[in-house]
């Protein structure tokens, strides 16, 4: 039944294929069904070709053995009707065949998509470890790198075990990605007589529920790095004090919790993304790549951290006054950056999880999107450092570009070039602004400008798919299960801006709140932060064991913090 | 201070949710909207950062 459905659908797109072919898709004379009146006489039906009947192969003149034994230097015989799947031997290619192979490589196609951007954006990992790193001081180089090496495994490990499927195990089918079907319990409750989706049942362990399918794990693999990417931000706020251990908790409850739950409500078919088919207010919270669902998310959650480990020693004088603690590699911060902006090609154009079909040509348009803000944003960073401070300052630079793309990142598939480059200059000097106040103001110390690129910068990004979405996407038709194209307030929908600024207050009100009580609790049962003795020393020695830079050991008081596990190794062994 | 702070946040959160049911004017949503986000960064910020300043590492 299931097949007959796929190929009645696909019919047209097999009638013009055997048109180029060759083949008459109807008779030349025959007038199709247009009228109610006529579409009730059976003899267009009858006149439709069988799916079962054997195709004329010659028509599609297929290379012969002896020109394929010669190889193909050119490239014009690889590839032809020989390579079509068929199902009977016995009687040869049908048409039925045909359009199965069409329905196949339109999955493939986006299958190879999703998965090659999925692997640019594991690859931001290395961008964010280097640029975390090198903007801490040489003494905690292991640790902050470790912080972001173990982030990758403690947050894989949980999202494995429940957090997908608290995210996206009600999310129904994908149709880019051909199936995900058995993605479709989400637990919902009644209220205020509406529906409201609050997380996914099915996907435990990727294999709960029927989710042992290849389109899941496609889905998986892609969420999971978005995800990883929430988990890292949080390491850059808390760096040079946060004792490994909490790291470790909290980055767990995370994975498996705290984003999971965010991004069900936005992505996962949850009460945000229903806002505008309940509410009324546009297409519902749209969001689509994760400005706020995971720059946000882990910019919240590196506020809360920031707030409960406290500032480092030396940060601030007796009187409140802050002091720079510059980092100790310029060099690692900027080719992290760089890493960041190419990872952000997966992340954004990724993000329409195909390449084929729905509207996913705007891969295009959201690439370029994506390049722009990032160039605007170091553009405007490095326009308020040089007019205020007299330099163009370097890390504030490299901050500019992350905060132009982190803006970027939800508006990137609905906006065009002009209200990318605007969004992006706007993140520029956000951030900039953004980093003085918790500096200064705040007095929440944050060695990276996490809060201020991920955080401050995630949440303009939400705001401005509000203002500047322009109504042109067209992605299969509809978003969020409302017709149409995606509208801001500038194009005549005021209703997206709100729903996007609810939004706004969930992660304030729901994000934030839950990774301060969760993280309050860590810090009661295990402690958030090191003993002041290990952060003069450095964390690489009393937490990791071994120095990030073995140069450096001749500064290190052993008698203090005496170097254990493999460094203790590396140091009998010389 | 750090639990009110907390709360703070919270029902900031809740006041546009729960506004969606009261009226359908946008003007009216909207203006929700921002009180509710405005409550939740005095909350955040006003009430609990300064709940934490108070006993700050560098005033000790």
């Amino acid at each position: 039944m299931r097949l007959r459905k796929r190929l009645t659908r696909c019919l047209p797109a097999a009638s013009i294929l055997l048109v180029l072919c060759g083949i008459p898709a109807w008779p030349q004379n025959q007038t199709p069904p247009a009228t109610p009146s006529q579409a009730a006489t059976p003899p267009a039906a009858a006149a439709a070709p069988s799916l079962t009947a054997p195709l004329a192969l010659k028509d599609a003149n297929p290379p012969s053995s002896d020109d394929l034994a010669k190889g193909d230097p050119g490239g014009t015989l690889t590839g032809t009707v020989n390579d079509v799947a068929v199902s009977d031997a016995k009687k040869g290619l049908t048409l039925g065949d045909a359009v199965n192979q069409i329905g196949q490589n339109k999955v493939a196609i986006n299958f190879v998509w999703t998965l090659v951007a999925g692997f640019l954006v594991m690859f931001m990992q290395a961008g964010f470890a280097i640029v975390e790193t090198g903007l801490c001081r040489a003494k905690n180089a292991s640790h902050t790198m470790m912080m972001n090496f173990m982030v990758y495994g403690f947050g894989l490990f949980a999202y494995w075990v429940c957090g997908f499927a608290f995210q996206m195990g009600g999310v129904g089918a994908t149709a880019n990605l051909g199936g995900t079907a058995p993605l479709s319990s989400e637990y919902t409750v009644n209220f205020l007589g509406k529906t409201w989706g609050l997380f996914g049942t099915h996907g435990f362990f990727l294999t709960q529920g029927g989710t042992y399918d290849v389109a899941v794990m496609v889905l998986f693999l892609f969420q999971m790095v978005f995800m990883d990417t929430a988990t890292t931000i949080v390491t850059g706020a808390a760096a040079e004090r946060w004792k490994y251990v909490a790291f470790a908790i909290s980055t767990f409850f995370l994975g498996a919790i705290t984003y999971p739950f965010f991004a069900n409500w936005a992505w996962g078919g949850g009460w945000l993304s229903q806002l505008g088919a309940n509410f009324g207010l546009g297409h519902g919270y749209c969001d689509f790549a994760g400005s706020g669902v995971v720059h946000a998310v882990g910019g919240l959650t590196g506020l809360a951290v920031a707030m409960l480990v406290g500032p480092r020693l030396g940060k601030y004088n007796r009187n409140g006054s802050p002091n720079a603690i510059p980092g100790h590699d310029m060099v690692l911060v900027l080719t992290g950056c760089f890493i960041l902006a190419f990872g952000w090609f997966g992340f954004n154009p990724g993000s329409t999880l195909g390449a084929s079909g729905n509207g996913a040509l705007r891969i295009g348009s959201i690439a370029v999107n994506t390049m722009l803000a990032g160039c605007t944003g170091s553009f405007g960073a490095l326009l308020y450092m040089w007019i205020r401070y007299g330099k163009p300052d370097a890390s504030m630079s490299g901050n500019g570009l992350l905060a132009g793309l982190v803006a970027i990142t939800a508006p990137s598939g609905f906006v065009n070039t002009v209200g990318a480059a605007i969004i992006g200059l706007v993140a520029g000097v956000l951030v900039c602004l953004s980093v003085e106040f918790f500096d200064r103001v705040a007095k929440v110390d944050d060695p990276v400008g996490a809060i201020s690129v991920h955080g401050a910068n995630g949440l303009w990004g939400v705001i401005s798919v509000g203002l500047f979405a322009d109504g042109k996407s067209n992605y299969g038709g509809s978003w969020n299960g409302v017709p149409g194209s995606v509208t801001g307030l500038f194009y005549g929908d005021p209703g997206q801006l709100i729903a996007q600024l609810v939004g706004v207050a969930t992660l304030l009100g729901f994000v934030f709140a839950a990774s301060f009580v969760f993280n309050w609790v860590v810090d009661v049962l295990v402690g958030q932060r090191v003993s002041p003795e290990t952060e003069l020393e450095g964390l690489d020695v009393p937490e990791m064991g071994a120095l990030g830079y073995p140069e450096f050991v001749l500064k290190v008081h052993r008698e203090q913090a005496p170097i254990t596990g493999i460094g203790a190794a590396v140091e009998a062994t010389t | 201070m750090k639990i009110t702070g907390l709360l703070l946040a919270i029902v900031g959160w809740l006041i546009p949710v729960l506004g969606l049911s009261l009226t359908s004017s946008n003007a009216a949503r909207l203006t929700l909207c921002l009180i509710g986000i405005a409550v939740c960064l005095v909350g955040i910020l006003g009430v609990l950062n300064r709940a934490f300043l108070q006993n700050a590492i560098w005033k000790q």
